[in-house]
């Protein structure tokens, strides 16, 4: 957390001495300074903040690619004119404990298309969703454990490297 | 270059909407409605806002614009869930191409509790007229 | 020209929309429908507002954007709370 701190620091720092005020710049001194921390990290106690921000960069691509293919899915099934999908309601195991991890994966289950979260039981445990493509139950259920879910709870869960 | 990109943006921005509204009034029942709604609109407002901050290119409008997009990010399942759990409270039925329903028999319907393994008895949980 | 086109799909949705929500057949149909008019709607500034070339509408969008979501979960909160037990959803 501190090292976030210090970097957002060295952020405005580099907007600052550059004089220009826009968010490009914000950017680019934000990477410059998580560059400069990162080849200086041994001089810090050990923390999982560059590995924090790698997997959540990695999850974001990950989630955009996701996020495309899954619509132009959607939208192929609603302009064919047969309707071809086999839906389903899925009861869904949670691995994910606290609130904040499991609206977040409710949340982001919502966004890709063909899966739609309708709600948790009342001893969190299991999430019922809604799939759209979902002839072989168990399929749908591994991927979104293996691939959603468990990148998602990887990127604060690691330990400290 | 950024005028034609941001023209690009807005065009798919609008197919991805009409898309949606396509999907809510051609899909057989609400889920698979919803299905469509929360997915294709959320994309295609976030397209079209990102072709207008483009075409204006000012910090200020960027700015608008990120809150928008985060904002419709955030708030698109909430309100796709809320509505899918009350209409599947309210017994609204499923397309009869639906394979399985691992929802059916777990509300309690007078607590309006989910339960997680138990199933509840239809007949004597029902009784209340939803 | 691309604007124009932009508008002509985005006014498809609208019609497609008004269809879903006087066919319903359930209340819980008609809201996803006006769910989806609001951000249709939402869409619809963003492009006038270029059109017009014209930066304040789009502080008319995040109000509408505000507005819709409370608009949506008010009707989830009505229907779960027995919706209109004089008709039949």
């Amino acid at each position: 957390m501190s090292l976030f701190l210090t970097n957002l620091l060295l952020a405005l720092l580099w907007v600052s001495l550059s004089g220009n005020f826009s968010p490009a710049n914000l950017l680019f001194g934000y990477l410059i300074g998580y560059l400069a921390l990162f080849l200086s990290r041994r001089a810090f106690a050990p923390s999982n903040y560059f590995g924090v921000v790698e997997r959540l960069v990695r999850f974001v691509f990950f989630f955009a690619w996701e996020l495309i293919v899954a619509n132009l899915r959607v939208a192929y099934e609603v302009l064919t004119p047969r309707h071809n999908m086999h839906p389903r309601v899925i009861a869904l195991p949670l691995q994910a404990h606290t609130d904040f991890e499991i609206s977040a994966l409710a949340i982001l289950i919502s966004l890709t298309p063909g899966t739609l979260s309708l709600d948790v039981s009342a001893d969190k445990k299991v999430l019922y969703i809604h799939a759209m493509f979902a002839e072989d139950e168990e399929s749908v259920r591994n991927d979104i454990q293996n691939n959603l879910e468990a990148r998602l709870l990887a990127i604060w869960r690691q330990p400290p490297s | 270059m950024a005028q034609n990109l941001s023209a690009l943006l807005i065009l798919l921005g609008a197919l991805f909407m009409f898309i949606a509204a396509l999907g809510v009034a051609r899909m057989p029942d609400l889920f698979t409605r919803m299905h469509s709604s929360t997915k294709s609109a959320t994309l295609g407002v976030g397209l079209i806002m990102l072709g207008a901050a483009l075409h204006f290119g000012e910090i200020g409008m960027t700015m608008r614009v990120v809150a928008i997009i985060v904002f419709v990010f955030l708030t698109a399942p909430v309100a796709a869930h809320m509505l899918g759990r009350a209409a599947y409270f309210a017994g609204v039925p499923l397309w009869e191409g639906t394979l399985s329903d691992a929802l059916r028999g777990h509300y309690d319907r007078r607590t309006h509790r989910l339960l997680s393994d138990e199933k509840v008895d239809e007949t004597s949980a029902g009784d209340l007229a939803v | 020209m691309i604007l124009w086109l932009t508008i002509g799909l985005l006014i498809a949705a609208v019609l497609l929309c008004l269809y879903r929500v006087a066919r319903g057949p359930s209340l819980p149909d008609r809201v996803v429908g006006l769910d989806l008019l609001s951000s249709v709607t939402v869409g619809f500034i963003a492009v006038y507002a270029v059109v017009s070339g014209e930066i304040i509408y789009i502080d008319v969008a995040t109000v509408l954007a505000l507005i819709a979501f409370l608009g949506t979960v008010a009707f989830a909160y009505f229907i779960e709370k027995g919706g209109m037990p004089w008709r039949k959803t």
